[in-house]
């Protein structure tokens, strides 16, 4: 009600102060705007607190007369109504005052709270503004910062150095006099002087790339005219094949083996290349070929679509085979052990030639599985060899390479690798396939380049020229000694089999002109036989008695004397030499243990060898040996001394000529012979 | 019988050579040293090994230990006989007499002091020396082999004084009887004969192969060992081993060996002997075999006992004849082990 009022009225208003019990309307004195009351304005003149005040003095007014009122009516009487008329009048104009000051409270309020209100919303705006104004400033110092951190692309540009700009730059570009100042201007300048420069590189490119487009385009009409050469030069070979033929130089043969060559697992190809340069600088009887086939070769290596052409194929070949019975777990394991042991189908051949006209041929095969060579050797002879039955080891192709080098049996395999791939197939040993694999040497590994190293095995072993090129000549010159060796030993076997004991005669002087005694035997006995005679045990425990050596039996007689000779053939004879133990038959057995005479025989013979080797290549040892037995039974026997207890002459008359019949605490006979003096003597 | 095992098959040319040697090495001599540690032995190759008895002996032994400490080439022939000094070891073979000195021995490259070759008559072939004998009290020493006489050095002065000649054919073994002093000499003529050295004559004779009991004819009539106690004197070889009573010149015990004996040596009261077999026999003065005690070797040349005070531990008998070791005895009951060349 008040609000409203005020609303319409204008605020000014009029009032006398301290007149509380008044509580009228009362006009006030307006200027322009008619007769209105405002309590708005009473409000601002009077004092809160008098009002408050007489509030409190009207309520206890009304108290008073509402008790008075009370008193009255209680009593009674006839002036009880005016009085009470009079209170009602007075009570009512109390509350007139009353609601004044109900109204004047409330009006107070709505000041306030509008004066509050007022006072709020400016605050509002100020801090409106503030935020605003401190919004800007943050944006400009973003801005700033940004603008400050600006990197401008020119600062990534790698200019030249100032010196070399001042130098190099034309002076309208570089301006000295203005740049020198300003370091604005100078980055500038260098700004332009790099865009100069760089144009300048453009076009330099530019330039250079025609120049490549034309000199490619020239290449390529030269390699057109190399490619036209290529045909008109194989007319040229062809041409030339009848030329070369007459004229021995087989460069056309030599190329087709190169060719097939290529084809050549890397150990047989390094065999190959160094066999042939070593037979061209070294050793014209050396001859290399090879053997096989290049389409199997080729086949090995298949591309693999073709392959999976071929699974398809295989796997619906495999569908059918399982319909029909499987294959054996024994043949799958044949198979197994086939494929292991495959040889690559390319071989190598080399043929010896040796003075003689007999040729050493030697097959060499690459076992790709086990990544190791072997060797099948066959010697062949000028004339037709008849061979005597003890000598029938000697050339045959499983021994004749044997121990080539001390220790190199062959009958075992060098990869250490093998052994794991032999035990997933139940292979005991190669030993048991050499016959038809041919022999792994070691030699031949290494002519193949393959080197095993026994104390860190590797995983793939390569081959090397290296290995191969310095073990090439040793190897080749064994190989000739063993070839002649042996063939030399086979043709006196065939007379040692006659009971002659050929002695060349650049040897003769190793013994006297007449020799009683004669070789009557001479045969083969097996390795275990040697080992169970009784008089060989010390050889056998020395450890000189292995199973790769050839052992024989000669028995020399004379007169009731029996002398048996166990001979001990080292493959590597003649450098080895052969070692003889003897047990001598008359009047009582006589063997190195209970005769020192004996002992001084077989000292003879296999220690003092050496002047019994003969010419090089010594392969007269073997018989002189047995003819320096001879001697030596000739001498035992002739110089025993007879026993004066027995009757009759000496069974062996003494013919020998000697200084001395004994010498020495062991009493031992003059064994040796003195040439050309003829007698004998000690050592 | 154990014998050493090569570690190694030998395969190389050079390998079966010295495998081949050994087998047919003969061990002639031995000699020990006068500190008692060291053994020397030599060969009929003429290389003197030194063995190491300490070393071989000790509780850490190793099998290197049974090797030589040094082995030199002394001789170009056989070294058939070594005697040492309490300083020098005297080692003979083929023709001449070596000295050596114990305290340069073991060095690398050691040199003989000097050698001597006795005068010969001969110049055909040159004589062996196959036995040496000691005369301490005079500084001599006694050469005899195969010119079939005895030569005497002086070894102060290096020269020889005297030559006693009267053996037949060549002398095999010495003996020197202190209390004369003579010394006995025995010979493949099959005679003992004993010397007296001062008159330089042959005083006894003694012919071994004429007496039925000892003589062995098949066995041939040479004496190849001599060992003398003052007394008595006991010698072996073709003839049986016999034990001689010297004054009377009689045979009092003979004992029971077919083999011939190279070597014989008083021990204590007993005899030890060896020769042809591999044992080494100990005799009772009565003649009954107490012990045969087998060797390595099948045949034994040369036995030697070490009783060098300065070396009790090393207290050993070693034997040694056809092969390449020497067989150390501890106690005379059973082989311990064997030095090897």
């Amino acid at each position: 009600m008040s609000s409203e009022s005020s609303k319409k009225r204008k605020p000014k208003v009029i009032r006398s102060d301290g007149a509380p019990s008044e509580g009228k309307r009362s006009r006030s004195d307006t200027e322009q705007e008619g007769k209105y009351y405002s309590e708005e304005a009473e409000v601002d003149l009077r004092d809160p607190g008098r009002d408050y005040e007489l509030y409190k003095y009207t309520c206890q007014e009304l108290q008073r007369l509402m008790a008075e009122i009370q008193d009255l009516k209680s009593k009674g009487g006839k002036d009880v109504a005016v009085e009470i008329e009079d209170r009602r009048i007075q009570s009512c104009v109390h509350f007139m005052t009353l609601k004044k000051l109900n109204r004047l409270a409330h009006i107070r309020l709505k000041k306030g709270r509008d004066q509050t209100h007022e006072a709020k919303q400016k605050v509002d705006a100020y801090h409106l503004q503030l935020q605003n104004l401190l919004y800007e400033v943050m944006h400009l110092q973003k801005e700033i910062t940004k603008c400050l951190e600006f990197k401008s692309k020119h600062e990534e540009i790698d200019l030249v150095s100032l010196e070399e700009f001042y130098k190099d730059a034309p002076p309208d570009i570089s301006k000295a006099e203005v740049t020198m100042g300003d370091p604005h201007q100078q980055t500038l300048a260098r700004l332009d002087w790099e865009l100069e420069q760089r144009k300048r590189l453009a076009e330099k490119y530019r330039e250079c790339l025609s120049n490549k487009e034309k000199i490619l385009k020239e290449i390529e009409v030269k390699k057109e005219y190399l490619s036209s050469l290529q045909p008109r030069l194989n007319s040229i070979m062809q041409a030339s094949l009848p030329v070369q033929e007459y004229l021995f130089m087989p460069f056309d043969q030599a190329h087709k083996q190169y060719e097939t060559a290529r084809h050549l697992p890397p150990p047989l190809y390094v065999l190959f290349v160094q066999a042939t340069a070593y037979g061209q600088a070294c050793d014209k009887t050396l001859s290399v070929a090879i053997e096989g086939s290049v389409d199997e070769a080729k086949a090995l290596f298949k591309p693999p679509e073709d392959s999976q052409d071929d699974e398809s194929d295989s796997d619906a070949e495999e569908e059918q085979t399982t319909k029909r019975r499987r294959p054996t777990l024994g043949v799958q394991l044949d198979d197994k052990r086939k494929e292991m042991l495959k040889r690559h189908p390319l071989s190598v051949m080399l043929d010896l030639k040796c003075k003689d006209d007999s040729v050493l041929h030697l097959t060499f095969y690459y076992l790709m599985n086990l990544n190791i060579m072997t060797v099948k050797a066959k010697v062949t002879t000028a004339t037709e060899l008849i061979t005597p039955i003890s000598a029938g080891d000697l050339l045959s192709p499983d021994s004749v390479l044997s121990c080539l080098y001390p220790g190199d049996h062959g009958k075992k395999t060098p990869n250490p690798a093998n052994q794991y791939q032999f035990d997933k197939v139940g292979i005991l040993t190669l030993r048991d396939y050499v016959l038809e694999l041919g022999h792994p040497y070691l030699w031949v590994q290494k002519l193949g380049g393959l080197h095993f190293p026994k104390e860190q095995p590797q995983h793939t072993v390569t081959a090397d020229h290296s290995l191969s090129s310095s073990h090439m000549e040793t190897t080749m010159k064994l190989l000739k000694t063993r070839v002649q060796s042996r063939l030399a030993l086979h043709k006196q076997f065939a007379s040692l089999e006659h009971g002659i004991v050929p002695v060349t005669s650049d040897c003769q002087y190793l013994f006297p002109a007449k020799v009683v005694s004669r070789l009557v035997k001479w045969v083969t006995i097996a390795h275990d036989d040697y080992m169970e005679l009784h008089f060989t045990k010390d050889i056998v425990e020395a450890g000189l008695a292995g199973d790769t050596n050839l052992y024989y039996m000669a028995l020399v007689e004379r007169g009731t004397a029996k002398l048996q000779a166990a001979v001990v053939l080292n493959p590597g004879y003649s450098s080895i030499p052969p070692i003889f133990q003897l047990c001598l038959n008359w009047k009582g057995e006589k063997t190195n243990s209970n005769d020192d005479n004996i002992r001084a025989m077989e000292s003879e013979v296999n220690v003092c060898y050496k002047e019994l080797c003969g010419p090089r290549p010594s392969h007269q040892l073997l018989t002189n040996q047995l003819q320096r037995l001879c001697v030596l039974l000739d001498v035992y026997l002739e110089t025993e001394s007879h026993d004066d207890s027995v009757e009759g002459p000496k069974e062996f008359p003494q013919e020998k000529m000697c200084l001395r019949l004994f010498r020495g605490p062991s009493r031992i006979k003059p064994f040796k012979y003195n040439h050309p003096q003829g007698f004998f003597s000690h050592r | 019988m154990e014998r050493a095992l090569p570690h190694a098959v030998p395969l190389g040319q050079m390998e079966v050579f010295q495998a081949l040697q050994r087998l047919h090495m003969t061990i002639f001599s031995q000699s020990v040293s006068p500190c008692g540690k060291f053994l020397a032995a030599g060969n009929n190759y003429g290389q003197i090994a030194i063995f190491s008895l300490s070393a071989a002996l000790s509780s850490e032994a190793k099998e290197e230990s049974k090797k030589p400490a040094v082995t030199f080439q002394a001789h170009d022939g056989p070294v058939y006989c070594m005697v040492s000094t309490d300083r020098h070891m005297f080692s003979a073979g083929d023709g001449e007499v070596k000295a050596w000195l114990w305290a340069e021995i073991l060095k690398k490259g050691c040199k003989e002091l000097w050698h001597r070759q006795p005068p010969y008559r001969t110049s055909l072939e040159v004589p062996e020396i196959n036995a040496l004998l000691l005369i301490p009290k005079e500084n001599a020493l006694i050469l005899a082999g195969g010119d079939c006489q005895l030569h005497m050095m002086d070894l102060e002065t290096g020269s020889f004084t005297r030559a006693l000649r009267g053996h037949t054919d060549y002398i095999h073994c010495l003996a020197l009887r202190e209390r004369s002093p003579e010394v006995l000499s025995g010979g493949e003529d099959g005679a003992v004969r004993l010397w007296d050295l001062r008159s330089a004559k042959e005083v006894q004779t003694i012919e071994v192969y004429k007496h039925e009991e000892c003589s062995r004819p098949h066995n041939g009539r040479w004496i190849g060992c001599l060992a003398t106690d003052s007394d008595w004197m006991v010698c072996g070889g073709g003839p049986a081993l016999t034990l001689w009573h010297l004054r009377s010149s009689t045979p009092t015990t003979i004992f029971p060996m077919r083999a011939p004996q190279k070597h014989v040596t008083f021990y204590q009261d007993l005899i030890l002997s060896a020769g042809q077999g591999p044992c080494v026999n100990q005799w009772q003065l009565s003649g009954e075999l107490k012990a045969q005690v087998p060797g390595s070797s099948p045949g034994l040349l040369s036995l030697s006992l070490n009783q060098q005070p300065a070396a009790p531990e090393c207290k050993v008998l070693t034997a040694a004849g056809n092969s390449c070791r020497v067989d150390v005895f501890t106690n005379l009951g059973y082989r311990a082990f064997s030095l090897s060349f």
